[in-house]
């Protein structure tokens, strides 16, 4: 069964993904981390990256590349990491520009939580994000994601002190918004919460 | 240039040793201190370490590149009672910092000199802005005493893992230089 949705389908990054890839990094709007990074990073740095993976069966995190079904057109990628196992994880997805408000982000999130919760079976999934970032704050809630937690001015970008965000989305809110799959995942706890 | 000196009242931080193995395992070790050792965030924070499982962990500490953890000495005994650290990963301007101090000695006021002096360099002699920290919900004491000084809560994450039949949740808390200025001024 591959990991596919309505729009996208998440697969293997290949060397010929790397080079959205790197402009998505070089791009201060999609590069997505606490602090900018210059835009400096190169096609033979990311290859090198992808080259240096090592087969193994134990993966903790993984980064799946987002392509467009109808198309075939790479639309970015998005990715998984720190993976407690059975507990929780942490996401990330980052889309080029030209599919902004598309439904592809959306896509490609959804089917990485179905795949965090029904497969990996994790009880929770969390997310990163800012202050200032109003879309993908929206992107995470469209998804049942809610604000759990921030660093408060713990980032300072374009110019602006803007609060760290951790969002969150626990396995029973998930399954709740999405009565076509049943929860058979014994209960952890005993108390609830 | 004057030297930061890492000595409160009645502690010295100072870096972990070979030989620190020994003293470090006992209080890590103490069952109301394990859960909440902030040890390596790969390990789990559940089981006793054995002598060698220690020294990983201190030269693991050690070899840190964004990251300092320091042993608490009472300048009186010489005796190591904890560790305090502090971390940078992500970015000097919001460090986040944990002190652990062994439970024969927590209630003594050690643990708040530590911190109050790590706040004093974070916010003066680097680009901390925000300070913060995490610990688990059932750390009640530890919620407590962070809010003493200044620290405020500022998140309840689900499921940081689960205890006695329950899920806990990662509660974080920070300071903003600002508002440490303020406790300090009234202190």
């Amino acid at each position: 069964m591959a990991l596919e949705g309505k729009l996208v389908l998440l697969r293997e990054e290949r060397h010929e993904d790397q080079r959205l890839f790197v402009d998505l990094r070089n791009d201060l709007e999609t590069q997505g981390w606490n602090v900018a990074l210059p835009p400096t990073y190169t096609e033979g740095m990311y290859v090198k990256r992808l080259d240096a993976m090592e087969f193994s069966y134990e993966r903790d995190s993984a980064r799946l590349s987002v392509e467009v079904k109808e198309t075939g057109e790479l639309a970015g990628y998005i990715s998984y990491s720190d993976v407690d196992p059975r507990i929780g994880a942490t996401i990330g997805i980052a889309i080029a520009k030209p599919f902004w408000g598309t439904g592809v982000a959306f896509d490609a999130q959804e089917i990485l939580l179905r795949f965090l919760f029904l497969e990996l079976g994790l009880r929770v999934v969390h997310l990163w994000s800012h202050s200032g970032n109003v879309r993908a704050l929206a992107l995470a809630g469209k998804s049942g994601f809610e604000v759990t937690g921030r660093v408060r001015e713990g980032m300072y970008k374009n110019g602006k002190l803007l609060d760290t965000i951790v969002m969150s989305l626990i396995r029973e809110e998930y399954f709740a918004r999405h009565a076509e799959f049943d929860d058979l995942l014994p209960d952890l706890a005993l108390t609830g919460g | 240039m004057p030297t930061i000196r890492f000595e409160t009242d009645r502690a010295r931080l100072r870096a972990l040793e070979k030989g620190d193995a020994a003293a470090l395992q006992s209080y890590l070790n103490e069952p109301s201190i394990i859960g909440r050792r902030y040890i390596p965030w790969k390990m789990k924070d559940v089981a006793p370490l054995s002598l060698s499982r220690v020294d990983g962990i201190a030269e693991s500490w050690g070899k840190e590149e964004k990251s300092i953890t320091l042993g608490i000495e009472l300048r009186e005994t010489g005796d190591l009672v904890g560790h305090v650290g502090w971390h940078w990963g992500w970015d000097t301007h919001c460090p986040g910092a944990w002190v652990v101090v062994a439970s024969s000695h927590q209630r003594r006021g050690i643990g708040s000199e530590v911190l109050t002096h790590l706040l004093e360099y974070l916010f003066l002699d680097t680009p901390a802005h925000n300070v913060n920290g995490w610990l688990a919900s059932w750390n009640d004491a530890g919620l407590a005493f962070a809010q003493s000084l200044g620290f405020t809560v500022s998140g309840r994450v689900p499921r940081g893992g689960i205890r006695s039949g329950a899920f806990f949740d990662e509660v974080m808390v920070d300071i903003l230089k600002p508002e440490w200025l303020a406790v300090k001024g009234r202190s």
